[in-house]
C-alpha cells in the first residue's frame, strides 16, 4: 500500500474514533442532565418559565422519553447544530447564533495565548540552555509565581495594570487595525492582550511548557544522531526542529483543556464577551440550552484538537502510520 | 539539580503543606460567628498588632477569615485527592497489567472522561444539581482519574517487563498481590503522592473560583479564600490588604502543594538512580 493510502486510512480511523468519543462525551453530558433530582424540567428551566416553553424544553431535551431514545433524539438535533433557543440570556434567539461568535473569540484568545506561550517557552529554552544552579534563582520564584490560578493573576492585572494602560492607550487615540476580528472591544485591544498574558502567566502554563521544551531540546542536542549529523558536517537545525514537533504537539494538545478552563474565568474577570463569559452568565441566569450548547462546543473542540494533532503527528512521523496506527 | 537544592525545596514546600494541613485541622475547632465579627470602628485597617493581616471592608479580621476559609476546601480536597488517587491507581494498574477487553474498556472510559473540559463540566453540573462542595470535589476527582491512570499505566507497563516482577510471577504470587503491593505500593508511591497534591490543588482552585464567581461557592458572610478575593471588585484603589492576603495564600498554597509533589517524585527518581 502506498504511504498516502495508509495515511488516509489512519486519518479515517482516527476521525471515526473522534466521532465515537464525541458521541460518548455528549452522552455523559446528557446523562448529567437527566440525573437532576426531582422533575428534570424544573431543574433546567429558570423560575417562572411559562408552561409552553417548558413543554418545548421537554421535547428538545427528550425528557418525555426514556434516557436512551431521548438521547438519540437530542443528539440528532445537536449534531446539526440545533441546540434550541436561548431562554434568558438572549430570549428567543437560536443558541448557536448566541454562542458561536462568543466561542470564536474564546478560541482565538486561547489559541493565540497558547502560541505566544509556546514561542516564549522555546525562546527561553534556547536562551537558557542547560539548567544550572544560578538559573534556579530566577526559575524558582518564577515557578511559584506562575503556579497561580489564572483568575488570581487576572484579578491582580485588573486591579493594578489594566486600568492605567487602558486609559493611556484609549486616550492616546489608539486605533486597532481593521482586520482585528474582536468587535466588541475594538476601542481597546488591551483587555484581550492582558487576558492572553494572564493565560500565559497563570495555571503554571508557561513554566510547564518551558520545562518540557527545555528538557526535550537538551536531550535532543545531546542525542547521538545529532552528533552524527554534526560529524558529517551537516546543519543540525532541521533535524532538531523536526524532532521537536512531536513533543511540542502533544504538549500543546495536553494543555489545551487547561487553557480552555482558565479562559472561562479570565474572560469573566476581564468581562470579555467570549464563550466563557457567556457560559457563566447563562449559568447564573439558568439559561440551560446555552449552557449545554457551550459545553458541547468546548468538548468538541478538545476532541477536534486531539484529532488534528494525531493526524499531524502521523504526517510528521512515519512510524506512527507504519505500525497500523 | 543539586541534592542540597532539592532538600531546600522540599523543606520549603513541605512547610507550606504542613502549615495548610495544620490550619485545616484546627479551623473547625475555632469558634467564629461572621455576624459577630463585623466592627464598623475598625474598617480596612492596615496590618498591625490587633489584626496581623488587617481588617476588611466590614471591619472583620482578615487573618481569622483566612483561617476559617480553609474549611471550604480542606476536607473536600483531601477526599477528592484520596478518591482520585485510589481509582486512578486501580484503573492504571488494571489497564497496564491486564489485556483484552478489560484493558480496552478501561482505556476507552479514561479517554472519554479525559475529553470533558473540566471546569466547564463542573459548571454544567453546578447548573443542574446546585451541588455542595463535596459533590463538586467528587466530580473533580472523577475528572482527574484518567490523568493519574495514564501515569500509573506507563509505570506498570514498564515494570511489567522487568525481570524481578517476572520472578514474582514465576514464584506463583497472585497477580492482585503483585499489582497492589509490589508494583503500586512499592514502586508508585511518590508518583501517587504527586498526583494527589495536584488534585488537592485543583479542588482548592475550583472552590476558590466558584466562590469568587459567587453563585455556587461559599456565600458571604461565611468566609472562603475565593469570596475574600472577590472583595477586590469593591475596593479598587481603596485598600489591597483584604483581597491581596488571600490571593497570596491561594498562590502559595497551590505552588507549595505542586512543588512538594514534584520534588518528592524527583527525589525518589534520583534515589533510584
Amino acid at each position: 500500500m502506498s504511504r498516502a493510502a495508509r495515511l488516509a486510512i489512519a486519518a479515517l480511523r482516527r476521525a471515526a474514533g473522534g466521532l465515537l468519543l464525541l458521541v460518548g462525551a455528549t452522552f455523559v453530558i446528557y446523562i448529567t442532565i437527566r440525573s437532576a433530582p426531582g422533575d428534570a424540567i424544573d431543574a433546567i428551566s429558570p423560575m417562572g418559565t411559562p408552561p409552553d416553553v417548558k413543554a418545548r424544553l421537554m421535547e428538545e431535551f427528550g425528557l418525555d422519553r426514556d434516557p436512551f431514545t431521548g438521547y438519540i433524539a437530542w443528539l440528532m438535533r445537536s449534531l446539526f447544530g440545533d441546540f434550541g433557543e436561548s431562554l434568558v440570556f438572549s430570549p428567543g434567539a437560536p443558541v448557536m447564533e448566541v454562542v458561536l461568535p462568543a466561542f470564536g473569540r474564546t478560541l482565538l484568545l486561547s489559541a493565540s495565548a497558547l502560541v505566544a506561550c509556546l514561542i516564549l517557552a522555546i525562546l527561553a529554552a534556547l536562551l537558557l540552555g542547560e539548567p544550572s544552579r544560578r538559573q534556579q534563582l530566577l526559575t524558582g520564584p518564577l515557578y511559584v509565581a506562575t503556579a497561580a490560578p489564572s483568575f488570581v493573576v487576572a484579578v491582580v492585572f485588573v486591579q493594578f495594570v489594566n486600568w492605567g494602560i487602558k486609559a493611556f492607550l484609549v486616550e492616546g487615540g489608539y486605533v486597532p487595525p481593521s482586520w482585528y476580528p474582536l468587535e466588541m472591544y475594538t476601542e481597546s485591544l488591551v483587555p484581550y492582550v492582558f487576558a492572553g498574558l494572564t493565560l500565559i502567566a497563570g495555571d503554571g502554563l508557561f513554566m510547564d511548557f518551558f520545562n518540557s521544551v527545555r528538557a526535550d531540546l537538551n536531550a535532543l542536542r545531546n542525542a547521538q544522531f545529532i552528533a552524527a549529523v554534526k560529524a558529517k558536517g551537516a546543519r543540525t537545525l532541521g533535524h532538531i526542529a523536526r524532532n521537536m514537533v512531536m513533543p511540542l504537539l502533544s504538549g500543546y494538545a495536553a494543555r489545551l483543556p487547561i487553557v480552555l478552563g482558565g479562559v472561562v474565568i479570565v474572560e469573566y474577570v476581564f468581562t470579555l464577551d467570549g464563550g466563557g463569559y457567556v457560559l457563566l452568565e447563562a449559568a447564573r441566569e439558568r439559561d440551560f440550552p446555552v449552557v449545554v450548547g457551550l459545553s458541547v462546543l468546548f468538548t468538541a473542540t478538545i476532541i477536534a484538537v486531539n484529532l488534528l494533532t494525531d493526524i499531524i503527528r502521523a504526517l510528521v512521523d512515519p512510524r506512527e502510520v507504519a505500525h497500523g496506527g | 539539580m543539586g541534592d542540597s537544592r532539592l532538600r531546600v525545596g522540599l523543606y520549603l514546600s513541605g512547610t507550606v503543606v504542613g502549615l495548610v494541613l495544620l490550619l485545616g485541622v484546627i479551623a473547625p475547632f475555632v469558634p467564629y460567628d461572621p455576624a459577630d465579627a463585623v466592627d464598623y470602628d475598625q474598617l480596612l485597617q492596615a496590618p498591625g498588632m490587633g489584626h496581623i493581616f488587617g481588617t476588611d471592608g466590614q471591619g472583620r479580621d482578615v487573618a481569622m477569615r483566612l483561617l476559617k476559609g480553609t474549611e471550604a476546601f480542606f476536607l473536600p480536597g483531601l477526599m477528592a485527592a484520596a478518591l482520585a488517587t485510589v481509582f486512578g491507581a486501580l484503573c492504571g494498574a488494571v489497564s497496564g497489567y491486564a489485556g483484552g477487553w478489560l484493558r480496552g474498556g478501561v482505556l476507552g472510559t479514561m479517554q472519554l472522561i479525559d475529553t470533558l473540559p473540566r471546569l466547564v463540566f463542573i459548571i454544567l453540573v453546578c447548573t443542574i444539581l446546585n451541588p455542595s462542595i463535596y459533590l463538586i470535589a467528587f466530580v473533580a476527582a472523577v475528572l482527574f482519574v484518567p490523568s493519574i491512570a495514564t501515569v500509573i499505566r506507563r509505570r506498570v507497563e514498564a515494570l511489567g517487563s522487568e525481570d524481578y516482577i517476572l520472578a514474582h510471577v514465576a514464584h506463583g504470587f497472585r497477580p492482585v498481590r503483585i499489582l497492589l503491593y509490589h508494583i503500586l505500593w512499592l514502586q508508585c508511591r511518590p508518583l501517587l503522592i504527586r498526583q494527589a497534591t495536584y488534585v488537592f490543588g485543583y479542588v482548592l482552585f475550583v472552590e476558590v473560583a466558584l466562590s469568587y464567581l459567587g453563585d455556587y461557592g461559599v456565600q458571604e458572610p461565611d468566609p472562603s479564600w475565593g469570596n475574600m478575593v472577590a472583595q477586590a471588585r469593591g475596593l479598587r484603589g481603596v485598600s489591597a490588604w483584604p483581597w491581596a492576603v488571600p490571593a497570596v495564600a491561594i498562590v502559595v498554597t497551590i505552588a507549595g502543594f505542586l512543588a512538594f509533589g514534584n520534588l518528592l517524585a524527583r527525589a525518589d527518581e534520583e534515589e533510584v538512580r
